[in-house]
Parts: C-alpha cells; sequence; structure tokens
C-alpha cells in the first residue's frame, strides 16, 4: 500500500508514490536516482546514506521516508550544480581523502552539517564530528585534512 | 635517484570528481531494464542434512519470478579463489555453490529466489520449507581434530584439510646449541575486511547461454573462469564487465561466491531477465573473514640474539569449506612466520582444519598477520629477557640486500632499505628517549613498541600455481591524450591513477593526459591476475609501461617520417617529440596521431604526397607479461599507546611508519595507503572480533553496532609515514609494492607497547579492556 509524499531533494520537488516502510535512502536512491545517498547497513551503523534533512544530518537508512512529507533533502549529489564544486568536494579531493570512496559522500554530508554549525572546528571537534562515519580506507587523516581545509576555504 | 614528470608526483586522482558529486560507477548502482531482485535463503543450522525442499508456496507468491533450488544448479566441487585455477592441485577443491544434501554453517545458500522486488523475494524465503536432520556440530579446529569429531567432508580426515610442512636443517640441533629457548602460543580471531560497498551483482543469461554480469569483485578474469566453471559453460560465454570503481575489497572480493551463480542461474530461469543479488551487511560479515590462527612457536637464541632454531605449528580454522584456507595457511607459513629472519635451523608443521565456522577468506596481508603476531611480540619478549635492543637484534636475524631471496633463490633481493627503515623509524619516534617518556605514575600508562614486517612480495611471482601476469592497450588520441585499457581492478587504492601515471611518464605525455578506460571488460582487455598480493603497481605497473613502450617506437616511426630523421633519435616529454639535443625542432604527439589517423595526402613543400605506411593507422601499444622477479618491500613500525589502568582502554597516541616500496610512484596515494593500513592493524589489534554463538554457532556480531572498528575517534591523532625510495630494477621506474606491509605490523607493535607500558604480554588478540583488565588481576 503505497501513500503519496512530496519531498523537496536537492531543490527539485517530487511527489512521490511510497511503500509505508521504504526508508527515505531507498526512495532517494531507488525513485529519484540518485548516487549519493549509499547502502553499506541497515542500521545506521557505517553513515554511508548520511544526507541533510532540513539541514540537519541524518542516516537515511533509518528513516521512514513517509515520516518526511514536506521535508527539505539535500544529498552530496546536490553539494554543488555547474562547474564549480561545493569546498567540502574539492577539499575532499584537494586533501587526498577519497580512496574507494564509498564513504565519501556520506563523510562529507556528515563534514558539512559539522561546519555549519562550527565554521572554525579544532581536529577533535573535526573527528567527533565525523565519528558516524566508517571509512576503512584512509585511516582518516586526510578526511580529518579535508575537513580542516575546507573550513578555512569557506571562511575566506 | 632521478626526478621524473610524472612518476613521483601527488596528482590528482582522475576517479576522485566522480566520487565526491555522487558516486556513479560503483556494481551497486547498476540497475538495467526489468530488473529482477534476488534473496537467498540459507541454513538456519551449522550442520545439517536436508531431508526435504518444498519451494510450491513460494513458486505461487505474485512477483516471485523463478525459485533456485540445489537441483536447479549444477552439481561441481572447485576452488572459487580467483588467483588459482578451479582445479589447481595446491587447493582444495570442496566448494560448491548450492549443496542439495548437506548444510555445513550457519548462513550456507539452501535456497534463491528472483522477484520483482527484494521484498517480494524476502516475502517468499519465508514460504519454501526445508525439513532438516540437525547433525552434531563443531566449532573449534582443536574438538574437531579429535577422534570420535563429526566428519565434514570425505577424504579430510580429523578434518585437517591441508597440513602443509617444511625443515630445514635439524631444529633439535639448533635448540640444543641456543642459549635460551622462548616459547608462547598466540592466537589470533576472525577480522572482517569491512569493505563499505556490500557483495552485489547483476547477472544475466541469456536463452543461448550468453552470461553478462556487473559485480563487486578484485578480479574480472577470475570471476569469468570460477563462473563459467560452477555453470559448466565454456569461458567466452561469460562476460564481467569491469566497473570503474569498486567500494573497497581488501581481500574480502576476492573470490566467486555463491552468489553470482545464482544470481545467473535465477536469470535463465527467469527467461533472462536481468537479476540483481545484493547482500545485507549481516550477510557480508558471514561471507568471508580472515582465518584465525593459532601458533605455537619457539626459538633459540644465542645470548647475542642470533637464531639458532625456529619452530612453529599452526592451526588455522577454515570453517566448513577449505577455499582461502588451503593458500592463507602457506602464506602464513613462509611470509609470515620463516622467511622474515635467518636461522639456520627451522621447522613448520601447518594445518587448516575444517570446523562448522564461516568460510575464511582472503584479507591483506593473508596469512602475515597472524604470524607476525607471534614472531614480532616473541622476539619482543626475548629483547625483554636478554636485554637486548629491539632494533639491533632484528637486524642481526635480517635479511641483507643481494642475497637470494628465501623464497625462490632464482630471485635477488636487489633492493632492501630495512635497516633505513629501522633508523629513520626510531628517529621520527625518538626510540631513544621513550625509557624517560614511558610509564607513569598516574592511571594512565604510556608505552612505546614496535614491529617490523622484513619480507613481503610484489605479486606472485614464483609462486607454483598462482596467475602472474598482466596486460594493457594504450591508444593515442588525436588531442595528444591517451586511453590505457586494462582489466586491472582498482578497488579503491588508486590503481587507475598510478598505473596513468607510469603510462604518462613513459609517453612523455603530462599527468592527466592518460585516462583509463572505463569501458573493459573480459572480452575486450587482456587476462590481468587479481588485484591483491600487493601487485598491482608492480605487475601492473610493468605490463602497463610495456604497452606505452609500445606505443611510443610507433608514435617514434610516425614522427621520424614526418621529420624525416631516424626513430633512435627522438625523444618525447610533455606532450613534445623532439631530436635528441636539438629541442628546437619538434612535432606534437597531437600531430602525429592527426598524422598517423589522416586520409589526406600530406602536403609538402614539393606538393602533394602520399602518406607512407608508416605513418598510416592509429598509434596503440599492447603488451601481455610476467613480472622477471618478486621483490620484497618491508617496513619498520613504531607506536606509541596510553593504557588506561583504570578503564582497560588503549589509545594509541602516535604511530610512525618506515616503508621501503621502492620508487614512490604517489606520494599521497602511498600515504593513504598506509594510514588506512593502520586502521585495519589497529582494529585487529585492539577490538575487532566476528563472535559466534558457541551452542548454535549462528553469528553475534554482524553489524557494525556490534562489530567495532576505529572511527576518527579511537584513531592516533598522529600517523606519519616515510618512504624509503630504493630502485628496484625489476620494477616500474623502480617501484616495488606497498598495500599489505601496513596492516601486518600494526597488532604486534601495539601489543609491545602494551607490555612497554604496563608490564603485562597479551598473546591473544584482540586486547580488548576486558583482557587488560583482566591482565592487571582487576578482573
Amino acid at each position: 500500500m503505497k501513500q503519496m509524499i512530496r519531498l523537496e531533494v536537492n531543490g527539485e520537488t517530487h511527489e512521490l508514490a511510497v511503500d509505508k516502510d521504504a526508508t527515505l535512502r531507498d526512495v532517494l536512491r531507488d525513485q529519484i536516482g540518485l548516487n549519493g545517498p549509499k547502502r553499506g547497513c541497515d542500521s545506521g551503523g557505517c553513515g554511508c546514506c548520511t544526507v541533510h534533512v532540513d539541514g540537519r544530518a541524518v542516516y537515511s537508512c533509518l528513516c521512514y521516508a513517509l515520516s518526511y512529507d514536506g521535508a527539505s533533502v539535500l544529498t552530496a549529489d546536490g553539494l554543488s550544480t555547474g562547474a564549480d564544486l561545493h569546498p567540502i568536494q574539492q577539499a575532499f579531493i584537494d586533501a587526498g581523502a577519497v580512496q574507494c570512496g564509498y564513504c565519501t559522500c556520506g563523510m562529507m554530508m556528515s563534514a558539512k552539517q559539522l561546519l555549519d554549525e562550527c565554521p572554525q572546528p579544532d581536529e577533535e571537534q573535526i573527528r567527533h564530528g565525523i565519528a558516524g562515519n566508517l571509512c576503512r580506507c584512509t585511516g582518516y587523516v586526510k578526511i580529518v585534512d579535508a575537513v580542516k581545509l575546507a573550513a578555512e576555504r569557506l571562511a575566506k | 635517484m632521478n626526478r621524473m614528470n610524472v612518476v613521483g608526483h601527488s596528482v590528482e586522482r582522475p576517479d576522485a570528481y566522480d566520487k565526491v558529486t555522487g558516486g556513479k560507477g560503483y556494481p551497486v548502482n547498476v540497475k538495467l531494464p526489468g530488473m529482477l531482485h534476488a534473496k537467498i535463503l540459507r541454513s538456519p543450522y551449522a550442520h545439517a542434512r536436508i531431508v526435504g525442499i518444498d519451494a510450491s508456496r513460494a513458486e505461487k507468491l505474485p512477483g516471485v519470478k523463478a525459485v533456485l533450488l540445489s537441483r536447479d544448479v549444477p552439481q561441481v566441487k572447485f576452488c572459487p579463489v580467483f588467483f588459482v585455477p578451479v582445479d589447481a592441485p595446491s587447493m582444495v577443491l570442496d566448494f560448491d555453490v548450492m549443496n542439495g544434501e548437506v548444510v555445513r554453517y550457519v548462513g550456507q545458500p539452501v535456497a534463491a529466489v528472483a522477484a520483482t522486488t527484494a521484498e517480494i523475494a524476502e516475502a517468499a524465503l519465508s514460504l519454501i520449507d526445508v525439513e532438516y536432520e540437525e547433525l552434531p556440530a563443531v566449532f573449534t579446529p582443536e574438538a574437531a581434530m579429535q577422534p570420535g569429531a563429526p566428519q565434514l567432508h570425505p577424504g579430510a580426515a580429523n578434518n585437517v584439510a591441508k597440513n602443509p610442512s617444511f625443515v630445514a636443517g635439524d631444529v633439535e640441533k639448533g635448540f640444543a646449541e641456543a642459549d635460551f629457548v622462548f616459547e608462547g602460543v598466540y592466537e589470533t580471531q576472525r577480522q572482517h575486511t569491512c569493505y563499505m560497498e556490500p557483495r552485489v551483482c547483476v547477472a544475466e543469461m541469456d536463452r543461448q547461454d550468453n552470461v553478462t554480469i556487473h559485480v563487486t569483485t578484485q578480479h574480472l578474469f577470475g570471476t569469468r573462469e570460477k563462473l563459467a566453471y560452477a555453470l559448466k559453460l565454456p569461458e567466452s560465454k561469460v562476460k564481467v564487465i569491469k566497473s570503474p570503481y569498486i567500494g573497497g575489497g581488501f581481500g574480502g572480493k576476492l573470490e566467486l561466491s555463491y552468489m553470482e551463480p545464482i544470481a545467473t542461474l535465477l536469470s535463465k530461469k527467469s527467461g533472462g531477465r536481468p537479476v540483481r543479488l545484493e547482500q545485507t551487511r549481516h550477510e557480508d560479515f558471514i561471507t568471508t573473514t580472515r582465518n584465525p590462527i593459532k601458533v605455537y612457536l619457539k626459538t633459540g637464541v644465542k645470548k647475542d640474539g642470533t637464531f639458532t632454531a625456529r619452530y612453529a605449528r599452526s592451526v588455522l580454522d577454515c570453517g566448513a569449506y577449505a577455499t582461502h584456507g588451503a593458500e592463507v595457511i602457506m602464506v602464513h607459513g613462509a611470509f609470515g612466520l620463516f622467511f622474515n629472519y635467518h636461522a639456520p635451523h627451522t621447522h613448520w608443521e601447518g594445518q587448516t582444519v575444517y570446523t562448522n565456522n564461516m568460510i575464511g577468506g582472503g584479507f591483506r596481508g593473508y596469512g602475515a598477520p597472524q604470524g607476525s603476531f607471534a614472531v614480532e611480540s616473541q622476539i619482543d619478549e626475548i629483547c625483554d629477557k636478554l636485554g637486548l635492543d629491539p632494533i639491533e637484534m632484528r637486524l642481526k636475524n635480517a635479511r641483507k640486500q643481494g642475497e637470494p631471496h628465501p623464497f625462490n633463490p632464482a630471485f635477488t633481493i636487489a633492493t632492501y632499505g630495512l635497516e633505513d627503515c629501522l633508523r629513520q623509524g626510531a628517529a621520527k619516534i625518538d626510540w631513544p628517549g621513550r625509557r624517560s617518556a614511558r610509564g607513569g605514575d598516574g592511571v594512565r600508562k604510556r608505552g612505546f613498541g614496535m614491529a617490523v614486517h622484513p619480507v613481503w612480495v610484489s605479486g606472485c611471482m614464483g609462486f607454483p600455481d598462482i596467475y602472474e601476469h598482466s596486460g594493457a592497450i594504450i591508444k593515442l588520441n588525436r588531442d595528444g591524450t591517451a586511453d590505457l585499457a586494462s582489466a586491472a581492478m582498482d578497488i579503491g587504492s588508486g590503481q587507475i591513477t598510478t598505473l596513468c601515471q607510469i603510462a604518462a611518464e613513459e609517453l612523455g605525455l603530462p599527468a592527466g593526459a592518460v585516462r583509463m578506460s572505463s569501458g573493459c571488460d573480459t572480452d575486450n582487455v587482456p587476462f590481468d591476475a587479481p588485484t591483491h598480493a600487493s601487485r598491482v603497481t608492480y605487475s601492473a605497473g610493468n605490463a602497463v609501461k610495456a604497452a606505452a613502450a609500445a606505443a611510443k617506437k610507433r608514435l617514434f616511426e610516425v614522427v621520424a617520417t614526418m621529420m624525416e630523421v631516424s626513430p633512435d633519435d627522438l625523444e618525447v616529454a610533455n606532450g613534445t617529440v623532439s631530436v635528441k639535443g636539438a629541442p628546437g625542432k619538434s612535432v606534437t604527439v597531437a600531430e602525429a596521431a592527426q598524422r598517423a589517423e589522416s586520409p589526406f595526402v600530406q602536403m609538402t613543400a614539393e606538393g602533394p604526397k602520399e602518406t607512407t605506411i608508416g605513418e598510416k593507422g592509429t598509434i596503440v601499444g599492447i603488451a601481455s607479461l610476467s613480472p622477471t622477479s618478486n621483490p620484497p618491500p618491508c617496513a619498520a613500525q613504531f607506536v606509541e599507546v596510553e593504557v588506561d589502568t583504570e578503564t582497560g582502554e588503549v589509545k594509541v597516541l602516535h604511530a610512525v611508519y618506515a616503508h621501503d616500496i621502492g620508487r614512490v610512484i604517489n606520494p599521497a596515494a602511498a600515504e593513504g595507503q598506509v594510514e588506512g593500513g593502520f586502521q585495519q592493524g589497529m582494529g585487529y589489534a585492539l577490538m575487532e572480533h566476528i563472535q559466534f554463538d558457541p551452542e548454535t554457532g549462528a553469528c553475534l556480531t554482524s553489524d557494525f553496532l556490534d562489530y567495532k572498528m576505529p572511527t576518527a575517534v579511537e584513531m592516533p591523532r598522529r600517523i606519519d609515514s616515510i618512504f624509503i625510495e630504493t630502485d628496484e630494477p625489476s620494477g616500474p621506474f623502480g617501484a616495488k609494492s606497498l598495500s599489505e606491509c601496513c596492516v601486518i605490523t600494526p597488532a604486534p607493535a601495539i601489543a609491545n607497547a602494551i607490555f612497554d607500558a604496563i608490564g603485562v604480554r597479551f598473546r591473544q588478540l584482540p586486547i580488548t579492556p576486558e583482557k587488560i583488565l583482566a591482565g592487571l588481576g582487576k578482573l
């Protein structure tokens, strides 16, 4: 039994018929066709599916889409449009923070939440800000560097 | 070493842009018209006979398009490990995709369903009635080898799947000559690779049995070979699509699982519709793991630390099927225990033992972390007892540059920077000053530790039946760029970048002018061995360099015609071909490529002139070759830890690595590999542990809430990577390999640092807070 909801996703409005047990992640991936929110688990354990809902970072695998009728969603796919990348995206490239890349989109969305709330974080704040996102490739070293670099560039 | 234009620079990863803008290019994204979704029904029992199975109710559920039972699956037994042939004599041929008679671990597939949605497929599983007759199960190798234990496979007496050994000299004589003999038992646990992208495949099998598959894999051609074998098809019927990106592997995607044949056969049963099978994280946790190994290690030493004899017995729990366990035990014995140091008398006995646990698999380090934990811990124990310096003790027994390789005397250790690694790493962490910095009177005690991995591989050249060759095709474009096509998989570690750098350097093109083709599959590129065994930069790099050299030869022939000079007099740099010593006269690579492909006659001062055979035709180069050696990379590691004696928590404060990996192709990518390696090694040392219910064999740690791996908070605030650049003559531009040494050293280094901090020796991983407190007598 599907129900209609309206979501604003990356600036576009979508009218969607969703199953009552569909997660926000699966609606974003399978019904809207986005790649940014990734499936790494189904239990809020890895952070690969992190998106912003009404300006707050959430694990979209733990959200029933039906509960978000009328919400505004931002995913990594929508962080930038056109030729210029968002400073967080550019910093992830420049700092060498991307390896397999599967955690990257969720990681950037957690970094964005941190920088939205705390524009000049220290290293401990950065590490705690991304502690809900697992990465198996980088040891987080260059990810922390990327968030520092993004903070510096956003301040300018 | 001479400075190069592209090699040796941290050029930007060409894949990074896709990955920060949403991440197209992963198998998980593949969606095809008419695609069905599959789910697997798995055994709830660790050991049971399948008495009967009835899927009639499931077949009637609306939306179900195919149900797969064992009778639909060719009953063939084979080795699913990618890097060996399916019938490799060194392996154990016991794996089957869906066994219709017996299940041997909790989670073994017994049926599968394809339906229009994953939810319907899941619902259909509960409508399949399976009658089991439970059999006695056994969960430890010790119990499995006891008389009267349940026998899991015919032909494996006492459940021993493989029992390799080797002897050199007379170990008893060596122990008699020793001033001291040290003994200990060292145990390691199951660790999961924790690649972030779950295993997924999308398979199609048409009515003429043509198979096309997109899959998370570390090996295109291994997937083709094993899938064709499992389905009893000629290899050429199977096309494996190379996904541009794979969301991590680390050895966890290094064999055919049951899922690829299941999805393919479901496609056939549903009339050729594509079938997508994506595992849940829970399913991934019980698919493969690092094999736990218990090592009994005995070492004889002279007073000065010289080894006189080394003996070890290793018992590996391979779980219900041997698969990788048959080779992990070999690498463990050789590269984990004995190749690392000289000893005049050595003796090793290994046993790979069946149990009703999950199947083991590949994982970065492949048996060496289990061995190195024993060896490097025991050396620390020896140094502590005899008052020896841990650095000098290791150097005293280490191999030397110019010696024959311990693995294959036909190879010489041409480059070996271990001593520099030790000296420079020690200086970085101020090893001599550690005495004053360690200990502490408070609750938190500091300590320093070190470990080395002295001999590792650059691929598998010299292994008797392991694939080791690579291929590459390079094509020059008329805009002065080049396309590189290769079957080598980039599973995240940066092979796309480093291989393109090697090609650009050889072709004299700027960084970024060589692009890895995103359209490769097993039909259109030469064979390449898997992305494993620290091999791609070295082995595939050699093939890419050779293909680039072939293209360059052809480029020079074209330019020689254009400039009316000899090809031998030409050189190329920054995309421009010029006469050696006369840089003023030049032709760009773009001009040469245009001329070679031009349909027009050429205009010259004397009027129109026919193009010659020598000019006509796209400039391409192709290579398929094996490397000529197997040069050992090596690494030294130093760590500083802080142990909270009230909570048992261990914090790693600082980690230093010094590696000899030959010439570094991309320093930033190399650092990234090392830093990630520490996360995996530290997790192994302190927290990661797949655990099972001891009564039922069911996995208890099958998601990231129960299975703990280090987050950014647990990681040390400082990881330093030093690279001692040697110039390996057999490698591309002097490169050897990276990837695995950095995962092997952390566990013993951390255990040694904990001993330094609190004086308690831990010989069983992971060293959890509970073990720390018990070791301190507080539990």
